[in-house]
């Protein structure tokens, strides 16, 4: 019995190296102020004081209403879709849902990209606009087109695991509920929405997660101007060079995410871990 | 299944053996590692050069000097780097770069002696001038009125244009935008001044919803997606050069008069290799496809007049203004003022 | 039944306008990938010179055989590491699995840029130069969580002395986890290796922060190409997207009519 249980040691060492350690580093820019080297490093709570500026307060608020817009917009959308594929015959919804995983595993620049031409000034959507008469909207480097862009990138997200939580539901129970003199709308939250909660619990998380942290996305649909977090820790590491700050933003943006998460885990019923 | 299975894996295995193996060959060649802004150069000439000299040329990008100068500070390495006047300055004071051995250069004489022995680096020692130009103003003339580019900068401002302006995501234009605008000199360390400017910014990018792009706008502005943009003076003469309704006009208030050149790292091995990389670049024919495929004024001077008495005949942009006692050059910032300056940049961006 | 039908059909269209959300932008990426000008908005007339010149474009070249040979090391590697973690994990102390698996989950929940940020820190404080090598480090580093959360679990279901039986009926260790375990992990393994697959495959964010020496994968080409109209990125797109699709049908239908088939001969012998 004993005889796997080293099998563990070499991922322990290699959890600690890139897991662990990468974390600490981060931690220990963030409390720093000694710039890119941590040679003459001195503790300073620096970086967290210039955090408090309310413009970069801005920052983190318009992340956390992209992130909520996205979540929404993915629900509202995702739900109705997976619910619906439910009802299709056992034998189609396997394709629907090929269908909707397929976008998944194209890669995500390739997807954005393809927004880019779409929705620029001059590009296909004014196009149309322009054959139906109607005048040019400007869309693109604005809130909208990154949104557009998160929501197509991040609804399969959503989708998917809604779809698994009522596929497994029994109909019988909606029978039930109609027997025991449920009408639609009661059976829909008190029993098929409960029984999907954990797969919207799932959905939401993912797609916040990405949304209130995507930086391509918002940078290549966005332009400059439309900062979110992560263009924010992006700008500090790459051009800027003030790695303690860009730290810190990270610092403060993980530790919000995993104690989100904990936190909606715990509501989820299904979960045993 | 199973069968299929490790098939498949062992084909994969082979190919990916094969993949990475065509590389080992290459791998003997003397190497040449290039960091470059995007969209400046003819790609066509590196691949020219690694046949020519029989060697590699690893070929990289930035978006900014200063995304450049981060990359050099966490201890990435380069052989040649091309980076605008005031970062040569800086990267000279901070003992990054190696000097020029003219006598490998032998297209020396090629060079526009105009822009030549500038301050940054009085008797070019370290740099090879590349391409140089202004920073101006590129507008559509079908929608711009004639009498409101009396403006200057403040067409930037002028609220007719709401919605309708591109400006260069780039820390140190964007200032010089506002400072010039207010009447400022563009290298001040005066804060109030600087506070002054960043407050113009903002203002701007409020009321007048302006959008922060990098080269994106070259395209942009040849399909017209918006009316006005801050360029440089190279990418208005390429817009310019596919867009007939596209003007390019350099503020009376000054400009930056800017300077890019090739530079060759302290840590760069293979100097003789650089140098002649810096010289095949400095070669006219050679000079003359760069210009004509990034639309930027050579400092080769027989390639730049060959690109204004033909391709780009009657486009104002190629012609950099010269002798307007108002522009300036960049010039070097202690590491304070850069970080005050970044920091309001930051900001700017972020509202 | 008819009222059904009525509903069918809204849901039809509901779906359709769903996945023409999704298709659409790719679709009209592929479409201007045979445009013989450089429009991306009108179409003046079939041409493959973006096929021609993505061929000849070494750049693009490079950076596919890095996305192709990354994504495979990286999913090996991953694959083997978070197998024996999962295996190891179910006979270790509680204390250690309940740490390790909740240390794997960090990367799993933490943004990706966080993670990215993280390597980028970790090799550059290390001094190592960074190109392919940190790259694939920090490729099997975010997939092998993954391969441990598809693995592990079905690790749990197993009987705990399935091992025990194999070794005492004479079975070295190794025979033991090859002839039993694996064989009853096959398909988490299998769903593991595939995630990671794809996981490598379309990474940008941490390829990005982590690469270096003119190294560059398919999303980190696209980025920098993003800036300039260029129809050879469609053309890319509609050989990757193109690809991806086949793949995806093939892996889906073909056990489907194996399957049938199956079934079929099977009818005929009982007949």
């Amino acid at each position: 019995m004993k005889h796997f249980k080293h099998m563990t040691g070499p991922y322990i060492l290699w959890s600690a190296a890139f897991i662990v350690i990468p974390f600490l580093l981060i931690i220990l820019y963030a409390f720093t102020d000694g710039g890119l080297s941590l040679m003459d490093a001195s503790f300073s709570l620096d970086s967290f004081q210039e955090i408090i500026d309310p413009l970069y307060v801005t920052v983190f608020s318009r992340s956390f209403q992209v992130g909520l817009i996205t979540t929404a917009l993915c629900f509202l959308l995702g739900y109705p879709m997976a619910y619906m594929i439910t009802k299709f015959d056992e034998k189609v919804q396997p394709i629907l849902i090929l269908f909707t995983t397929i976008p998944m595993w194209i890669n995500l620049l390739l997807r954005t990209y393809a927004w880019i031409s779409i929705l620029s000034d001059n590009g296909i959507f004014n196009m149309l606009l322009g054959k139906l008469g109607l005048a040019p909207v400007s869309i693109m480097y604005t809130g909208i087109s990154v949104n557009i862009g998160l929501v197509c990138n991040f609804l399969p997200f959503m989708i998917l695991p809604i779809y698994t939580s009522l596929s497994k539901m029994d109909p019988a129970l909606l029978e039930a509920a109609y027997d025991l003199g449920a009408n639609k709308l009661q059976a829909f939250t008190r029993v098929v929405f409960k029984y999907s909660l954990p797969g919207v619990l799932n959905g939401v998380i993912l797609t916040f997660l990405m949304a209130i942290s995507a930086f391509v996305i918002p940078k290549l649909l966005g332009g400059g101007q439309y900062t979110l977090l992560g263009n924010l820790i992006e700008n500090q590491f790459i051009s800027v060079g003030n790695w303690n700050f860009g730290s810190a933003i990270s610092f403060i943006l993980a530790v919000v995410i995993l104690f989100t998460i904990s936190f909606l885990k715990r509501i989820d019923p299904d979960d045993e871990d | 299944m199973k069968k299929l299975v490790s098939v498949l894996l062992i084909a994969v295995m082979v190919l990916s053996l094969g993949l990475t193996g065509c590389g080992k060959k290459d791998k003997e060649k003397p190497v040449l590692k290039i960091f470059n802004a995007g969209e400046y150069i003819d790609k066509s000439l590196l691949t020219e050069f690694e046949k020519a000299y029989n060697c590699r040329i690893i070929y990289e990008t930035f978006d900014s000097n200063e995304s450049m100068y981060t990359k050099i500070r966490t201890g990435e390495t380069y052989d040649i780097l091309v980076p605008s006047d005031y970062m040569i300055e800086r990267l000279i004071k901070e003992d990054y770069l190696a000097k020029i051995d003219w006598n490998q250069i032998s297209n020396k004489e090629n060079l526009n002696p105009d822009v030549m022995g500038q301050k940054f680096d009085p008797d070019n020692e370290y740099s090879v001038p590349y391409f140089y130009g202004t920073v101006g103003i590129l507008y559509n003339k079908k929608v711009v009125d004639k009498a409101d580019l009396a403006d200057g900068w403040n067409l930037l401002r002028n609220k007719k244009y709401k919605g309708d302006i591109y400006m260069y995501d780039s820390e140190r234009d964007s200032f010089m935008v506002a400072l010039k605008a207010l009447g400022y000199s563009m290298n001040t360390s005066n804060k109030t001044k600087i506070q002054k400017a960043y407050r113009w910014l903002v203002k701007q990018r409020d009321t007048m919803d302006v959008v922060y792009v990098t080269d994106d706008v070259i395209d942009n502005m040849i399909s017209g997606n918006k009316s006005i943009a801050v360029v440089y003076s190279g990418d208005g003469a390429l817009i310019m050069s596919e867009n007939e309704d596209m003007d390019f006009f350099e503020p009376e208030e000054g400009t930056n008069m800017w300077t890019d050149c090739m530079v060759i790292t302290k840590s760069c091995k293979n100097t003789e290799l650089a140098h002649e990389f810096i010289n095949f670049m400095c070669d006219v024919d050679n000079a003359y496809l760069n210009s004509q495929e990034v639309g930027y004024s050579s400092a080769v001077q027989p390639a730049f007049e060959m690109m204004r008495d033909n391709d780009f005949k009657g486009i104002d942009a190629f012609i950099p203004r010269t002798g307007h006692d108002k522009d300036q050059v960049f010039r070097y910032q202690k590491n304070t003022l850069r970080k005050y300056y970044s920091e309001l940049w930051t900001k700017v961006k972020a509202y | 039944m008819k009222k059904l039908s009525t509903s069918k059909i809204f849901y039809c269209i509901y779906i359709g306008i769903i996945f023409a959300f999704f298709y659409l932008p790719i679709a009209v990426t592929m479409f201007f990938s045979f445009n013989s000008s450089k429009s991306l908005t009108h179409f003046t007339g079939f041409s493959m010179r973006w096929y021609v010149n993505l061929i000849s474009d070494n750049e693009i070249m490079a950076a596919v055989s890095v996305s192709i040979s990354i994504a495979i090391f990286a999913t090996i590697i991953a694959t083997i590491l978070g197998t024996i973690t999962s295996i190891g994990l179910s006979k270790c102390k509680k204390i250690v699995r309940e740490l390790l698996l909740n240390v794997n989950n960090v990367p799993i929940m933490n943004p990706e840029i966080v993670t990215a940020i993280g390597f980028m820190i970790l090799f550059s404080s290390l001094r190592i130069s960074k190109g392919y090598m940190t790259m694939l480090l920090a490729h099997i580093a975010f997939c092998t969580p993954y391969v441990i959360t598809s693995v592990y679990p079905k690790v749990k279901t197993l009987d705990p002395n399935l091992v025990d039986a194999a070794l005492d009926l004479g079975a070295t260790p190794f025979q033991a986890l090859y002839k039993v375990l694996l064989p009853m992990l096959k398909e988490g393994i299998f769903a593991g290796a595939l995630l990671a697959f794809t996981m490598s495959f379309d990474d940008f964010v941490i390829s990005y922060f982590v690469t270096g020496n003119g190294v560059s994968n398919i999303s980190i080409i696209v980025y920098n190409m993003t800036k300039r109209t260029n129809p050879t990125i469609n053309a890319l797109s509609t050989i990757v997207i193109s690809i991806i699709f086949l793949t995806m049908l093939v892996v889906k239908i073909v056990p489907y009519i194996v399957r049938k088939r199956r079934k079929e001969t099977l009818h005929e012998k009982i007949s």
